[in-house]
């Protein structure tokens, strides 16, 4: 495409086939403790 | 759902629903706009996430009138022949399900909401005490509306059989030795390390733990320690010698910094720079914070975090409306910054902008939050549980204790039922699965419920979440 650049091969709704194993880590016990932050957790699957 | 944005030099729009992004030239950018200006105007809000038409197909986009009302709006700033070009993008994104891709989650919330979850995580509160006196502390110096405490062996065990017990077929459960301060007590928490080592074999499990620690006590000892069985430790600072001191002195007063700044230094070192972050807290006393980031990156450390300080409106600390744009320019300063030294080879990680657009979490994970008060459980020193570290001492959270386990297991419903379509606030907003509706000790200290939004760290989150794409696009040129 000559307009748009994309910089994700894989998207979200992908993920809803195979629903949650839940084995990721728990966000707050990453290294924030104050804040929410799901979104920047590792796939334990894609790993 | 659409969300575009300019940072940067870098045109930039989010499939929401999707999660694709992608950068854009000029005039694909106002394209989109305009698409999503003439859904509006049509009494339709597709592109807000606040969908009560037919929405915006691959169909609708081919019809003539889209591409008439197109070349009407951007007439004179585009040839008909460049809008005709990016619109076939457009359409062709659309097809391929990355852009305008209809929200097709919410229908699954009710599973979300009456799925079976299982314990996968403890926040062991090693020790209510602490060894400095934190002008922030949301633990009150460790001990935490309470009495000072350190948690004995036989509880701790018992809060490990209870995980075990509580974790079905989960494999990994993480246990993070928290505080006060933990090393504090640190027989016991080598002690619970030997006793989930045993048990995890028993049960086919495996143990994840971490250390939260301020780094006061920490020596070779426990170095060796750490490195052999934790998988993450969090070390406390909070940046420059003189932010870190004025916030994180002595109970007499005396700064901390010269004495921990070396030993995480080596901790760190011997880490090989992985598996650890130094972790800091900003407040309106340093919202030049972006120089306390590059202030840990000089002193060699690689994995880093700083956090906004979450305190009562009038703690002359706390973090302000007023103090907004300021903190936005300083993530955008940082994240230019971090582009450069990575170009130069001396990047770092800051946690508030490590995205995976790639292999991020699945859809069930972000429309299930953080999991506390369901997956993820705070024990005191004396075993009693709550919904996570941040809600310990408030009495109407007391869900239970390690002997008896669960005993208000309402709490736990109230928290599993809480989630980014629940939250009016959340509705619309592009960063709704990134934060998965933000935190929820955070949404009750300042609204008396969960189940709204803290919005001063709403703004951050979507500031943050703005900056961490932009890196990406520029990091892909």
């Amino acid at each position: 495409m000559k307009h748009v650049k994309t910089l994700n091969t894989h998207t979200m709704n992908n993920s809803l086939k195979k629903g949650g194993c839940g084995e990721c880590q728990t966000s707050c016990q990453s290294a924030c403790k104050t804040s929410c932050t799901v979104g920047n957790q590792t796939c334990e699957q894609k790993k | 759902m659409i969300h575009q944005y300019q940072n940067n030099g870098y045109n930039i729009v989010m499939d929401v629903v999707s999660g694709a992004v992608h950068v854009v030239d000029q005039v694909c950018y106002d394209v989109i706009a305009g698409i999503c200006k003439s859904d509006e105007a049509d009494g339709f809000e597709a592109c807000k996430g606040l969908q009560e038409g037919p929405g915006i197909t691959a169909e609708t986009l081919k019809e003539p009138e889209t591409f008439q009302k197109l070349a009407a709006e951007l007439n004179g700033r585009y040839s008909e022949e460049e809008i005709g070009e990016a619109l076939r993008d457009v359409i062709e994104l659309t097809e391929a399900g990355q852009l305008f891709t209809e929200d097709t989650y919410e229908c699954l919330i009710d599973e979300v909401k009456k799925r079976k979850t299982v314990v996968k995580a403890l926040c062991l509160h090693i020790a209510h005490d602490c060894n400095l006196a934190c002008r922030y502390c949301f633990a009150e110096e460790g001990e935490y509306h309470g009495r000072r405490a350190l948690m004995s062996y036989e509880v701790g065990k018992k809060a490990l059989d209870f995980l075990i017990a509580s974790s079905g077929g989960r494999h990994n459960l993480e246990v993070d030795f928290f505080g006060g301060e933990p090393l504090m007590n640190w027989q016991v928490v080598k002690d619970l390390v030997a006793y989930g080592r045993e048990q995890e074999k028993i049960h086919d499990k495996h143990f994840r733990f971490t250390l939260t620690t301020n780094g006061v006590l920490l020596n070779d000892e426990v170095q060796a320690f750490v490195n052999r069985e934790m998988d993450n430790v969090v070390l406390s600072l909070d940046g420059r010698r003189e932010v870190n001191d004025r916030m994180r002195p002595f109970r007499n007063g005396a700064g901390s910094y010269d004495l921990i700044v070396p030993k995480f230094q080596r901790l760190a070192d011997s880490r090989g720079q992985e598996r650890y972050y130094v972790r800091g807290t900003f407040t309106r006393e340093n919202l030049d914070f972006a120089e306390d980031i590059l202030h840990f990156a000089d002193l060699g450390f690689k994995q880093m975090s700083i956090e906004p300080v979450v305190g009562d409106e009038d703690d002359p600390y706390a973090i302000r409306v007023s103090d907004l744009p300021a903190i936005m320019e300083e993530y955008d300063k940082l994240a230019k910054v971090m582009i450069e030294r990575e170009k130069e080879g001396k990047g770092f990680n800051f946690f508030h902008f490590m995205i995976d657009l790639d292999g991020g979490p699945c859809v069930a994970k972000r429309l299930s939050g953080c999991g506390s008060g369901t997956e993820y459980l705070a024990v005191t020193p004396w075993g009693d549980l709550y919904p996570c570290h941040q809600f310990v001492g408030q009495e109407e959270f007391l869900m239970g204790n390690v002997d008896e386990g669960i005993v208000r297991p309402e709490i736990a419903d109230d928290f599993r039922s809480c989630n980014v379509y629940s939250k009016e606030k959340c509705r619309d907003c592009f960063a709704k699965f990134y934060c998965s509706g933000g935190c929820m000790a955070n949404a009750y200290h300042f609204h008396g419920t969960i189940h709204d939004t803290y919005e001063i760290g709403c703004e951050m989150q979507r500031k943050r979440v703005e900056c961490a794409i932009m890196i990406k696009a520029a990091l892909a040129e």
